[in-house]
């Protein structure tokens, strides 16, 4: 098992086997996982145990992603959120990336892509806490 | 409202013979249109230029017409005047020369030399002075009170104590006491055509005559030249219509006139019919003698300008009516060749538009199954890098066969559920074969909608009414199939229904064919989005609620069984689709 990263990514995803199976991979890499099978899941979690990156579905019963987007950021203005989905849809990617997601990445996705991605993610929102906080104090 | 319907859908079924105002799809072949377009711009060209034409030239040619027979009718009048001038002028110059004739004898009474015994001497100079003054003079003689010549000059010796009493002119001259008197042209006593001028002279109270002869010739000859140039034959006759001078190509008296003009009329012109030709006659009466000027001109001569004027009237007609009618020829082909090569535009346009929304469809449908494919390759994919990574020593998972034997059952079945798909898919594009019954469509909606109750309708409020025709008649079909078509009709209506609302269900017969309508009160559907409901994947629900393969999949059921689907919708007010199967089995 691989030393901790101290990453806490949520893994929002509708499919049970799919959402299981990528955080098990996440997890043996290194990364604190949670996971919500849907945005109200996904909301009440966030609000308890803030994550610093949570990867989106778009497509779920209930919640769409892009509303969930908007309530995580809500909650949390640092969070950064990667979108991952199976419906290629430019405008809608446009769209959120418009409303400040990290990425807008398409499923079927390689586990290293997506660790890189999450990395990034964490690496940006880092970056963006310690500015806030140098303008800010 | 609007009304769309899937009759288009069905390619193998003929619909041209009850064409569909509903129809919106026209998949007709192009060609067809094109040459529908084609036939319709010829017959609007051919319309167009003959509607011009006529507009153009019917003006004007009875403007032609109108302004020709007020030419001709001025022209006549002006040849008939012209005509009676010409008669007016002649009779006044043959009257001044026979009243010279007639002057030159007085003259030679009152002259010294006369005396009234002269010596045949006297007689010849008598002559010779009268010639002198015209050569129309042929001889001289006097006339004693008893009648009798008794001095004589000229070519006709024998003449002299010739007894003058029983000629006509001298009974005149003496009876009615005239003082000169011009007798016609007749042969008289010498045998010889010529006609005389007497002066009667009273002396110591006996009557003297003196008479001259002349010779006619000179005075047609006096005639023709002052006709000449005038494209006018003149010619002198008596009360009795006698010729009194020689009318061209005669040689010889007496020729008589069958046209003599009214005594009462001094002058006049009238139309006479002479063999086959018509003339304009006019006449002038002289003084003395009571002859007539005839001056004729045949109709075709006097109206020769009126030929021309027709010509020149005829062909600047024609010429502008050709003029005319190449200008609108060539500007309505023109005009109607670039209206025609729009409309083709048109045509193509629309059919591209048609074309596009094919595409528009196919794009909607590889969205849609990029994301239902996509999400159990995502699946296959992690669940494979989970393998990989329990063969991974570094991670130090759990590699037993087991445990992989259970990952890869996973990657089945997600490689199962792409399979159910594209089968899906391929369905939707094929026709199937469905196991065909007799099916009570009356109690498979009633089973569906008691279903329905039971899950879908019951987190609204929704009231269910149906009209059912009692005897409908059952229909071949697969009871499955037509509960699913029902089924996803009855769920959109129910989508469409905000929080309260109604659902109508009714049946009935149209012809052959049973009709089931689905009707609700819901919130309906925008036109933009009316022609694309029966697109695969087309959905207008929040993402993740729906398929957008309810209608798609119940419109290729309902193609399948030989029927339509249509679709009638007011914005804010409901929509109802009316479904329409086939009673009977197809022959083919």
């Amino acid at each position: 098992m691989e030393k901790k990263k101290g990453i806490k990514v949520l893994l929002v995803d509708d499919e049970d086997v799919f959402r299981e199976t990528t955080a098990r991979q996440l997890a043996i890499r290194g990364f604190d996982v949670l996971t919500a099978e849907s945005g109200e899941a996904a909301l009440a979690l966030v609000k308890n145990d803030p994550p610093e990156v949570v990867v989106l579905d778009l497509e779920m019963p209930g919640m769409h992603g892009s509303e969930t987007f908007v309530e995580i950021k809500k909650n949390d203005p640092h969070v950064e959120v990667i979108i991952l989905t199976g419906n290629t849809n430019v405008d809608s990617a446009i769209e959120l990336i418009q409303q400040g997601i990290f990425d807008y990445l398409m499923k079927p996705i390689n586990i290293d892509e997506l660790l890189y991605k999450i990395e990034d993610a964490f690496t940006r929102k880092k970056l963006k806490e310690k500015q806030h906080y140098d303008f800010g104090m | 409202m609007r009304v769309f319907d899937t009759s288009h859908l069905q390619k193998h079924k003929a619909t041209d013979d009850q064409p569909t105002y509903e129809h919106v799809y026209d998949y007709a072949d192009s060609q067809a249109n094109i040459a529908r377009i084609r036939r319709h711009f010829i017959k609007l060209r051919t319309r167009l230029i003959l509607g011009l034409v006529v507009i153009f030239l019917l003006p004007s040619t009875l403007l032609s017409f109108y302004f020709h027979f007020q030419f001709a009718h001025t022209l006549k009048k002006s040849a008939i005047l012209n005509l009676a001038a010409v008669a007016e002028t002649q009779k006044n110059t043959i009257d001044l020369y026979l009243q010279e004739r007639v002057i030159n004898l007085y003259n030679l009474l009152h002259s010294r030399e006369f005396t009234l015994s002269p010596t045949p001497e006297n007689m010849d100079n008598f002559l010779q002075s009268l010639k002198h003054f015209n050569d129309g003079f042929i001889d001289i003689g006097f006339i004693n009170p008893q009648g009798i010549q008794t001095d004589y000059a000229g070519p006709y010796p024998f003449l002299r104590d010739t007894d003058y009493r029983q000629e006509s002119w001298y009974q005149t001259l003496v009876t009615e006491n005239r003082n000169y008197i011009i007798s016609d042209i007749r042969p008289g006593i010498r045998g010889i055509h010529h006609f005389a001028v007497a002066i009667r002279q009273l002396i110591d109270g006996h009557t003297y005559v003196i008479r001259a002869a002349l010779d006619p010739e000179k005075l047609s000859s006096l005639l023709k030249t002052i006709s000449q140039g005038k494209e006018v034959e003149s010619i002198l006759i008596n009360r009795q219509g006698q010729y009194q001078t020689l009318a061209s190509g005669q040689k010889r008296f007496p020729d008589h006139s069958d046209y003599v003009p009214s005594h009462a009329l001094t002058s006049g012109v009238e139309e006479v019919e002479h063999g086959q030709q018509t003339l304009f006659v006019a006449h002038a009466w002289l003084k003395e003698p009571q002859w007539a000027l005839l001056a004729m001109q045949p109709m075709s001569t006097a109206q020769a300008g009126m030929q021309q004027a027709r010509l020149t009237l005829l062909i600047s007609l024609a010429g502008f009516s050709m003029l005319i009618s190449a200008i609108i020829y060539y500007t309505i082909n023109k005009l109607v060749d670039n209206a025609r090569r729009m409309a083709e535009k048109g045509q193509q346009l629309e059919e591209m538009l048609a074309h596009a929304a094919k595409l528009a469809s196919t794009g909607e449908l590889a969205s849609g199954v990029a994301h239902e494919i996509n999400n159990p390759l995502a699946i296959i994919m992690a669940t494979s890098g989970i393998i990989r990574d329990m063969l991974n020593p570094e991670f130090g998972l759990d590699h037993s066969p087991e445990a992989i034997r259970k990952e890869l059952t996973t990657i089945d079945t997600a490689a199962v559920r792409i399979k159910g798909i594209t089968r899906k898919l391929q369905d939707m594009g094929r026709s199937r074969t469905l196991s065909t019954t007799h099916c009570d469509v009356n109690a498979l909606l009633d089973e569906t909608l008691a279903r329905l109750k039971k899950v879908e309708f019951k987190t609204k409020h929704i009231e269910t009414a149906t009209r059912y025709l009692p005897d409908l008649p059952r229909i071949p079909g697969e009871p499955n199939a037509l509960r699913q078509v029902f089924s996803n009709i009855l769920i959109n209506a129910a989508d469409a229904i905000d929080q309260k609302g109604t659902i109508t269900i009714s049946t009935a017969m149209q012809e052959s064919m049973v009709s089931v309508t689905i009707a609700d009160t819901g919130k309906g559907i925008p036109l933009e989005n009316l022609k694309r409901i029966f697109n695969p994947f087309f959905t207008t629900k929040e993402n993740g609620k729906g398929t957008g393969l309810g209608l798609s999949i119940a419109a290729s059921i309902v193609k399948y069984m030989g029927g339509t689907i249509k679709v009638n919708s007011v914005q804010g007010a409901g929509s109802s689709f009316t479904i329409l199967l086939p009673s009977k089995e197809r022959s083919e």
